[in-house]
């Protein structure tokens, strides 16, 4: 039965397990199938595409969400199941694009020159592709010359840029300022996260959000997509 | 100077509250493995070196240190160090580039869990070969009947970032293979430089701790 198969996606996200060898958040899981197991078990029994996204993968990442809301779930479940969701997105997408599905968006994302870390960035980037996008993640360190030649070239709605440093997050200031004069500014939505930045700050620099962490990142982005919010 | 990765003993309750877990809540299953598998894996990743030398203090004239050479150190909170100290030593550490290099790659994979634990790993790494450092140093002062502080580093307190440059300068060109990007942070990443003051037994430094009457209450370095 369908409905079976979206209600065992739904248990390998909560579970954070990716294929069948993987432990999940209960114990002695090994065995049982997992996401990639299961998504082409259900494309094969003819299950739609966007019945398991939406049932199944944003279903599950909604209460994954509310888990780490709740302290229930910390950082590294919520990653295990976002990974199953990425992982499930790749084998979906040939299908999805098959039967004419189009993406939400797609976002750049990318750390600011001058700043090497990426491990927020990262967990950024597998939640925005869980929830749907496309993601072209740039890397750290990146120059803001090759960001704007990157939101040229692939002509994203979004762009994600983040900073570890007090002394890097003014290299936001100076992307926006160089979309701005390269008359991009008005093509792309911005939002910024990062430990020194803030709601304020993102403001104060003319970005059009920010996220405190990885599903408020998402959240915002969503919003943003909707037309529902935006600090400009 | 090279050590030995199997002196590097990081422990799981520390890899854990790094990727943040409190001390109430037990790791699911998966976790555990993940994290109980790249344990007993790690050593092959890591190339610890570390150099370290021992400079006098020439002046101190408000947050403003002299330690020769022209190298100024400036922070108020270790200038009231120092001011009880006669010399300090200065290191640089590294676990290398390997660990880093494989976190990367795990990202670009999407395995971002798998990249955060293993990041988590560095970082403890890095930290433990810190203290085994800070070891060494307290024990060649101990045998001139003289006693260390706490280890301070670039970024701690009102010591800023930039005055990385300033403890690499003291190094004389040996940080342990470590190099400083245009931004002042330490290439490899997983790398910790810093000072420790050395002092009289009778001038009480090893307690000199500025964090109880600091404002910065949630700062992550708190002691």
């Amino acid at each position: 039965m369908p409905e079976d198969i979206i209600d065992l996606i739904r248990e390998s996200v909560i579970q954070g397990r990716v294929t069948k060898d993987d432990e999940g958040l209960d114990e002695d899981m090994v065995g049982q199938p997992g996401m990639s197991e299961l998504i082409e078990e259900a494309l094969i029994s003819g299950v739609d595409a966007q019945d398991i996204i939406n049932q199944g993968l944003t279903a599950a990442m909604k209460i994954v969400g509310k888990r780490f809301e709740a302290e229930e779930y910390y950082i590294p479940d919520m990653l295990a199941s976002a990974e199953a969701v990425g992982v499930a997105m790749e084998i979906l997408e040939p299908e999805l694009t098959r039967s004419g599905v189009k993406p939400k968006g797609k976002i750049i994302i990318a750390t600011v020159k001058g700043d090497l870390h990426d491990i927020g960035k990262n967990i950024v980037s597998i939640l925005l592709r869980g929830a749907g996008y496309i993601v072209k993640d740039l890397g750290n360190d990146i120059e803001t010359k090759d960001i704007v030649k990157a939101v040229k070239k692939e002509k994203p709605e979004f762009l994600g840029l983040s900073a570890l440093l007090t002394s890097t997050m003014v290299n936001m200031e100076d992307t926006i300022k160089a979309l701005t004069e390269s008359g991009l500014r008005d093509k792309v939505k911005i939002v910024i996260g990062g430990a020194p930045v803030s709601e304020e700050y993102a403001e104060s620099i003319g970005a059009d959000g920010y996220g405190a962490d990885g599903f408020q990142a998402v959240a915002v982005v969503e919003a943003l997509n909707s037309g529902t919010t935006g600090n400009k | 100077m090279l050590a030995v990765s199997s002196q590097i003993n990081i422990d799981r309750q520390q890899i854990l509250s790094h990727i943040g877990y409190g001390d109430e809540y037990e790791p699911s299953a998966r976790i555990t493995s993940l994290v109980n598998d790249y344990i007993e894996n790690y050593h092959d990743l890591i190339a610890p070196s570390y150099s370290y030398t021992f400079r006098d203090i020439e002046w101190i004239k408000g947050n403003r240190i002299s330690i020769g050479d022209s190298i100024i150190l400036r922070s108020k909170v270790i200038a009231r160090l120092l001011e009880r100290c006669e010399i300090i030593a200065v290191f640089a550490l590294t676990i290398g580039n390997h660990l880093e290099d494989m976190v990367t790659h795990l990202a670009e994979n999407s395995l971002v869990l798998q990249a955060t634990v293993l990041d988590a790993i560095g970082s403890g790494a890095a930290e433990k070969l810190a203290s085994h450092i800070e070891d060494k140093i307290k024990r060649i002062a101990n045998a001139g009947e003289l006693m260390t502080s706490r280890r301070f580093s670039p970024g701690y307190c009102d010591w800023e970032v930039s005055q990385q440059k300033m403890v690499f300068d003291a190094l004389n060109g040996d940080a342990a293979g470590i190099h400083l990007t245009e931004s002042l942070l330490m290439m490899p990443r997983k790398s910790v430089s810093g000072i420790i003051g050395i002092g009289l037994p009778n001038k009480d430094i090893e307690n000199y701790n500025p964090c109880p009457t600091c404002k910065k209450k949630e700062c992550p370095g708190r002691r």
